[in-house]
């Protein structure tokens, strides 16, 4: 390892480290000792806790599946009005948070809530309350997740549908299938494995959720940690919950891990790829497709964004009474400077694993790439707990100050738990711009005299230019929508349009959320339409 | 002080803690000579470039170059320090860049040297003037490939390393680019390494040819004696040029098979008389003569361009390649007769 020694593997492994030690605190934490809490909840909600996250994880699998799947099917194989728009509308649903999601729902369906306002503009005063649906509680939860969340089925399914070869369909038709029979007998079965990884990112983002589900106040484990923590002040417990809950994480990003494998033999063997032609639909065969999409895209966009913005102007006071302009600062602050050090640190860091090609410092960065596998209220409690540890064990033996005022409610440490939590989206993606750069690019340059430096500057930094950028966009997408973590550790008095949204919406104030979660939904859209023809990948870039 | 311009002295060639190529011992003796490497695939022949270039590090022996130690257990010069290029098979043009900005990024490097290469000339010769505003991922294989070839050519390096240089490049260019690049490599006095597994590029493009085979160099030596005295039965088998016959020496410039019968020539080695050998028998060493009484079976034939490779069966059951000029006088069938001009006179009798 010694002989590895330099600049670039030594940056690559502090970094990764940095990374890995939450996780680490999250394990390590399962051999302490923790209050009667623990049985307090096994005796108790333990059961309900699981119950309701299993419960809420089939169900938002199996509706995130139908809904991604159907609508990739329909935008890739077929042309009907509209279908270019919706190609990319759809992935307008991820501007829409799970929890702005379900103050919407709510907002509508209430007693004398946004449906009962229109009933009553319609027809004129009524009992109409009593035969609104409630889309509250577990139900609500699972719309919320969602429509928030198919997104991430559509994108890899339409990418996998997009670049199946015209031979795969003239096969089935070939063999007599009809076009819903090619589907499912031959369409499906070959986009398994990119519906199976957008599977497991909702899988883990389900259970990793925490502001829809505190809002319908549905127990499950991510909220149980965050109770244990806040009610009962038992780090311990609620790191041990974490360690459960990452186990089953774990077993999904092991899943996710061998079914991208395959994917990835499955795009290189593109023999005789003949590119689609798209079947036009037309009359009602046209309308049912158009109808479905639509309903898509007005449920997981407009829905949600009409409701705050009707909202917004229905109580025009909010909009005043909001610090706008603060808010709007305070996000943007967080957001650029999370992403310019995640990417900074992410192409440091796959640079070193490049010219390093050490076995070790792969594993450590495999590992550390397992961050996003964690919710997040369990990444700041795991942080909070270390930062303790360290601070009583070390800093305070060799008798220095206090180190938690800097890392607790400080701009510091919440940049630092978003790097750790991001970290594999930027490490990921600039990998896969890299890979795109064959290893002789680089022994060319050195024989060209290109220093390692030099080569990373100068043919490197160019060349990602693009991956870079939309890497950024990506983690600044994340960031803006990311509640739990800024929750934890902000500093005090500073809000953002998430957490104002939130703390609103907690104390019942849902006019109040409309604002903020407005101007999030506009700000998070504008960031995907800038970077959807890098979502989509159309180029096969 | 070693007296050659380059040489790797008792070598251990591996990549990935695997031994490819064990103990090499090759030298180029002047600036601008060119030698081959040949050999199978996969034996270690790229790794051996690698090396050379210092993106491999050796744990034996030594490598120089101009009488400076590059490598060796101890020492590893940095590859961008060695004035060494190499033109990768693979594509290593730099994806964001245009051909034309790829070609001259090799010229910023020694602007001292004394060599002086004309790009636009090197350019020419490698007919890759249409697609210099190009980008990579526009352009084919072979055209790549050129490309690559004319960065490492412009950079004037002291060493040039080519590996496969015309792999991909179309059969009608590929004889002219080989004249025209042993061309530019003497006028420049370019000492150059080239790789490849095509045995009749090695042998037009090097002053000599070391193969490599089970792991080691069996030969190193020039082309003709590669060709017509291979050192080894492995060396023969290679070169896919000829069949081994057992044979009884009968006398100092003779010997004799059940089939052929009497075989004379010079031996390029001594053996005793009566001792059984294997001889090696090359598609030129027969001459057909259909007035012989030695008819020999047609159990196929191959059209080569010039010439008709006809496989004849002996009484034995042994297979001989024969090789006939397209237009000789009269042509075979499968499965007729076909004569051996007698008493049969090799050139050179090499037998193992």
């Amino acid at each position: 390892m010694l002989k590895n020694l330099n600049i670039w593997f030594v940056s690559s492994l502090l970094i990764s480290l940095t990374v890995i030690i939450p996780i680490l605190t999250v394990f390590s934490s399962f051999f302490e000792n923790t209050t009667n809490y623990f049985d307090i909840l096994k005796n108790t909600f333990l059961f309900e806790y699981t119950l309701n996250s299993f419960c809420l994880l089939v169900s938002v699998l199996s509706l995130t599946f139908i809904i991604g799947t159907c609508s990739a099917y329909l935008v890739s194989f077929y042309e009907f009005p509209l279908s270019n728009f919706f190609k990319w509308a759809l992935i307008l649903s991820f501007a829409v948070p799970p929890y702005i999601y379900a103050y919407s729902l709510t907002a509508f369906f209430e007693n004398y809530g946004t449906a009962y306002t229109i009933l009553k503009n319609l027809f004129g005063e009524g009992n109409y309350n009593t035969h609104i649906p409630k889309f509250d509680g577990m139900l609500g939860s699972i719309l919320s997740i969602s429509f928030s969340l198919f997104g991430y089925v559509y994108i890899l399914a339409r990418a996998s549908f997009l670049y199946q070869s015209q031979n795969l369909i003239d096969l089935g038709k070939n063999l007599g299938f009809s076009n819903f029979r090619s589907f499912y007998s031959v369409i499906l079965p070959s986009a398994r494995p990119a519906i199976v990884a957008g599977l497991s990112l909702v899988a883990m983002e389900t259970l990793a959720e925490f502001g829809a589900v505190d809002f319908f106040s549905i127990n499950t484990l991510t909220t149980g940690i965050y109770n244990s923590w806040i009610a009962f002040d038992d780090l311990a417990f609620a790191n041990q919950l974490s360690f459960f809950l990452l186990l089953f994480i774990f077993a999904l990003f092991i899943l996710e891990n061998l079914s991208r494998k395959k994917a990835k033999y499955h795009f290189n063997s593109r023999g005789g790829f003949k590119r689609k032609e798209k079947l036009k639909l037309t009359r009602h065969k046209a309308l049912l497709a158009f109808t479905f999409c639509f309903f898509i895209f007005f449920m997981s966009f407009l829905f949600p964004l009409s409701q705050m913005l009707y909202w917004t102007i229905k109580f025009p006071e909010n909009l005043f009474d909001l610090k706008i302009m603060e808010l709007f600062l305070n996000t943007i602050y967080l957001v650029f400077l999370s992403s310019i050090i995640l990417i900074l640190f992410s192409l440091i860091s796959n640079y070193g694993n490049r010219v390093s090609n050490n076995k070790m410092l792969n594993i450590f960065s495999t590992l550390s790439i397992s961050g996003y596998a964690i919710p997040g209220v369990i990444l700041a409690v795991a942080f909070i707990t270390f930062v303790a540890w360290f601070d009583d064990n070390i800093i305070k033996t060799l008798g220095f100050l206090s180190i938690k005022k800097i890392f607790f409610g400080s701009i510091l440490g919440l940049v630092l738990v978003y790097f750790i939590r991001f970290y594999s989206l930027a490490f990921n993606g600039i990998k896969s711009g890299y890979e795109k750069i064959n290893i002789y690019v680089d022994e060319s340059a050195y024989l060209l005299g290109y220093s390692k430096r030099k080569t990373f500057m100068n043919i490197h930094i160019p060349f990602l230019r693009n991956s870079l950028l939309f890497v950024g966009i990506l983690v600044s997408l994340e960031i803006i929508r990311e509640l739990p973590i800024t929750l934890i550790l902000r500093p005090f008095n500073f809000e953002t349009f998430a957490t104002t949204a939130y703390i609103s919406a907690s104390e019942d104030l849902l006019e109040a959320a409309a604002v903020p979660s407005l101007f999030l939904i506009l700000i998070a859209a504008l960031f995907i339409m800038i970077s959807s023809k890098y979502i989509l990948r159309d180029n096969n870039e | 002080m070693s007296k050659n311009f380059f040489e790797i002295n008792d070598v251990t060639f591996s990549i990935g803690g695997k031994n490819k190529v064990n103990d090499v011992n090759i030298s180029i003796e002047n600036e601008g000579d060119i030698i081959c490497i040949l050999g199978p695939s996969g034996i270690g022949k790229t790794t051996m470039l690698r090396t050379i270039a210092g993106l491999e590090k050796i744990k034996k022996g030594q490598i120089i170059l101009k009488n400076k130690i590059i490598s060796s257990s101890k020492i590893h010069l940095e590859p961008e320090k060695r004035n060494i290029a190499l033109s990768f098979q693979e594509n290593s043009l730099f994806p964001h860049y245009t051909v034309n900005k790829n070609i001259h990024l090799g010229v910023k490097k020694n602007s001292l040297n004394n060599k002086k290469i004309e790009s636009k000339e090197i350019i020419k010769i490698l007919n890759i003037e249409s697609i210099l505003d190009k980008y990579p991922h526009q352009i084919s294989a072979g055209e790549s490939q050129r490309a690559s070839l004319a960065r490492s050519l412009i950079s004037q390096p002291d060493l040039l390393l080519l590996d496969e240089p015309l792999s991909n490049v179309d059969q009608s260019f590929k004889e002219d680019i080989q004249v025209a690049l042993k061309q530019i490599l003497k006028e420049n006095k370019i000492s150059t390494i080239v790789v490849t597994h095509d045995s009749y590029e090695a042998f037009y493009l090097g002053s000599k040819c070391a193969l490599i085979l089970d792991n080691e160099v069996k030969q190193f030596d020039d082309p003709y004696n590669v060709y017509h005295f291979p050192n080894s039965i492995q060396v023969v088998n290679f070169l896919n040029r000829g069949i081994l016959l057992p044979a009884k020496v009968t006398g100092g410039n003779s010997l004799e098979n059940d089939d052929l019968g009497i075989i004379k020539g010079k031996f390029i080695k001594h053996y005793p008389t009566g001792s059984k050998v294997q001889l090696l028998l090359q598609p030129e060493d027969l001459e057909h003569d259909d007035d012989s009484n030695l008819k020999l079976e047609v159990v196929d034939r191959k059209f080569r361009g010039t010439n008709f490779i006809y496989t004849l069966k002996t009484p034995s059951n042994r297979l001989i390649p024969v090789a006939v000029h397209t237009h000789h006088w009269e042509q075979h069938e499968v499965n007729e007769k076909f004569g051996i001009k007698r008493p049969i006179e090799l050139e050179h009798i090499v037998c193992f």
